[in-house]
């Protein structure tokens, strides 16, 4: 199935602590990232790619275009998504990861915005993130590729043998023929660009064309 | 044997390989000193020299006949040789460089494509150097009476070869640029090819017993022929190649050919004319016409 990237734009990542986060000396557990699609028509959303750099879970909310009038509403689409079994240790930590339309909670046609939610309970790590983020919408409807009749063309072994008696020689019938081809084909790609300088068509003059002098 | 030409009193044979543009050298007022001087002088040097390239780049399968008609040619060009004195008429002037061209023109086969061009280059100023007082060029009616000539010369049927000539051929009045001439040239020889390949063709097809082909088996191979030229059009080269290349291997022609005569039509027939002429038209097809 093809895919086509959608070009998004991916804002600052936000933190989400109680409290004062200069003063703080706990470090935030909870970033958000917004991702809209300033230039794009409102799409139906079929991958969603990214490298995980030290995201335990991720929640993915996204607002939907539902008619002119009612206001768009956000939807979870995807819940604490599990990136690292255990937030404790590396396993997963730095993985490439794909999330496919079927595995969202909810439709995803019409996407207007997207809000990325990740978590990471575990101290360990100075911080967290997720990169190289890409979406992706359906490209065209699997295009329908006809193979040229040569390619799927029986090999020389499964051949039908010749099968009518006096039929002309046909290894001998194909080379006269591949040369007509070829001399044909030969005029048909030498052309000169010189033109004679007619200015009729068919016979007539156009009058605006020609000189009273 | 040189040491006894150059006693001897001037005579005609060596004056008249002399080109008209070069001025006779007159032999009382500078005695030759040695054979190779006097090869110089006389300009046989450089006439065998341009012989022998001539011989070079056409590579002819009977040297001496070649040559032989090199030297009959070179006797035709000097003016001289029209008649005791009085100068020839100009429909002959016409006749003697309309040969003089395709002499050059035949010399080299077309798929030797620079010698086959300088060919043409000559052939072309040879037509175009015409009166003394016309200026030079070459005017359409040379141009379609040179086409005639190759198509008659070639062997091809008349009605075989009357569409490309129309297609191709340009007014009387009309003058004739050089790429022009040289790309008409050009498919009037490939076209005699493709007939005689054409011919060939007929000759494998034909019933060894009537001597004429199967109309269904003829036409069969044509249609293949066409299929194959018009198969993808638009394509790019080597996939146009490739497709072609399929559909007139043997196994779809003997497969197209078998289905034709499976088929329940009655046999008729078909004519080596009428094989050439509907092969040609396909070949005519894809000539670009004069614009």
């Amino acid at each position: 199935m093809s895919r086509v990237s959608v070009p998004c734009h991916v804002k600052g990542t936000v933190a989400l602590q109680v409290g004062d986060v200069r003063t703080s000396q706990g470090r935030p557990g909870v970033l958000v990232i917004d991702v809209t699609f300033p230039s794009v028509a409102p799409f139906e959303l079929q991958e969603i790619m990214f490298k995980n750099y030290y995201t335990a879970f991720l929640s993915i909310r996204v607002r939907q275009h539902t008619s002119t009038h009612t206001p768009a509403k956000w939807v979870t689409c995807l819940r604490d998504y599990c990136l690292m079994p255990d937030p404790h240790s590396e396993e997963g930590a730095q993985e490439y990861v794909s999330l496919f339309k079927h595995q969202m909670l909810c439709d995803m046609a019409r996407v207007l915005e997207l809000r990325l939610i990740l978590r990471q309970p575990s101290p360990l790590w100075l911080s967290f993130t997720v990169e190289e983020l890409q979406i992706y919408q359906q490209g065209p409807k699997s295009p329908s590729m006809t193979f040229p009749k040569w390619l799927s063309h029986p090999v020389p072994c499964e051949q039908p043998a010749p099968l009518i008696e006096g039929l002309p020689d046909p290894n001998r019938v194909s080379s006269e023929v591949q040369q007509m081809w070829a001399l044909t084909e030969m005029i048909r790609a030498s052309h000169t660009s010189t033109r004679i300088g007619r200015f009729d068509v068919d016979g007539c003059y156009d009058l605006n064309l020609l000189s009273y002098t | 044997m040189a040491a006894v030409e150059k006693r001897r009193p001037a005579v005609a044979p060596a004056a008249s390989f002399t080109d008209s543009g070069r001025p006779a050298v007159s032999r009382t007022a500078a005695p030759a000193d040695s054979e190779e001087d006097f090869l110089r002088q006389v300009g046989v040097t450089e006439m065998l020299r341009a012989a022998l390239l001539k011989v070079l780049e056409a590579r002819p399968e009977e040297p001496i006949a070649f040559l032989a008609h090199y030297f009959e040619n070179m006797g035709l060009r000097s003016p001289a040789n029209g008649g005791a004195g009085e100068p020839p008429g100009q429909l002959l002037l016409q006749q003697q460089r309309l040969g003089r061209a395709l002499w050059h023109l035949r010399l080299a086969h077309h798929s030797q494509r620079t010698a086959f061009n300088n060919n043409v280059s000559v052939a072309y100023e040879c037509l175009s150097a015409s009166g003394r007082k016309k200026k030079p060029g070459l005017d359409g009616r040379t141009y379609s009476e040179l086409l005639k000539r190759i198509c008659r010369d070639g062997e091809a049927p008349e009605e075989v070869v009357a569409p490309l000539l129309h297609k191709i051929q340009c007014r009387d009045h009309e003058a004739v640029p050089l790429d022009v001439f040289r790309a008409g040239m050009l498919t009037c020889f490939v076209l005699l090819e493709f007939v005689a390949r054409a011919s060939a063709l007929y000759r494998l097809l034909e019933d060894p017993a009537l001597a004429v082909a199967d109309r269904r088996v003829g036409q069969a191979v044509l249609d293949t022929l066409e299929g194959a030229l018009q198969a993808s059009d638009g394509a790019p080269v080597p996939a146009r190649y490739l497709e072609a290349g399929s559909r007139l291997g043997p196994d779809s022609l003997a497969l197209a050919m078998d289905r034709a005569l499976v088929a329940r039509r009655p046999s008729s027939p078909m004519t080596r004319e009428e094989f050439l002429e509907k092969a040609a038209a396909l070949f005519i097809a894809k000539v670009k016409p004069v614009a």
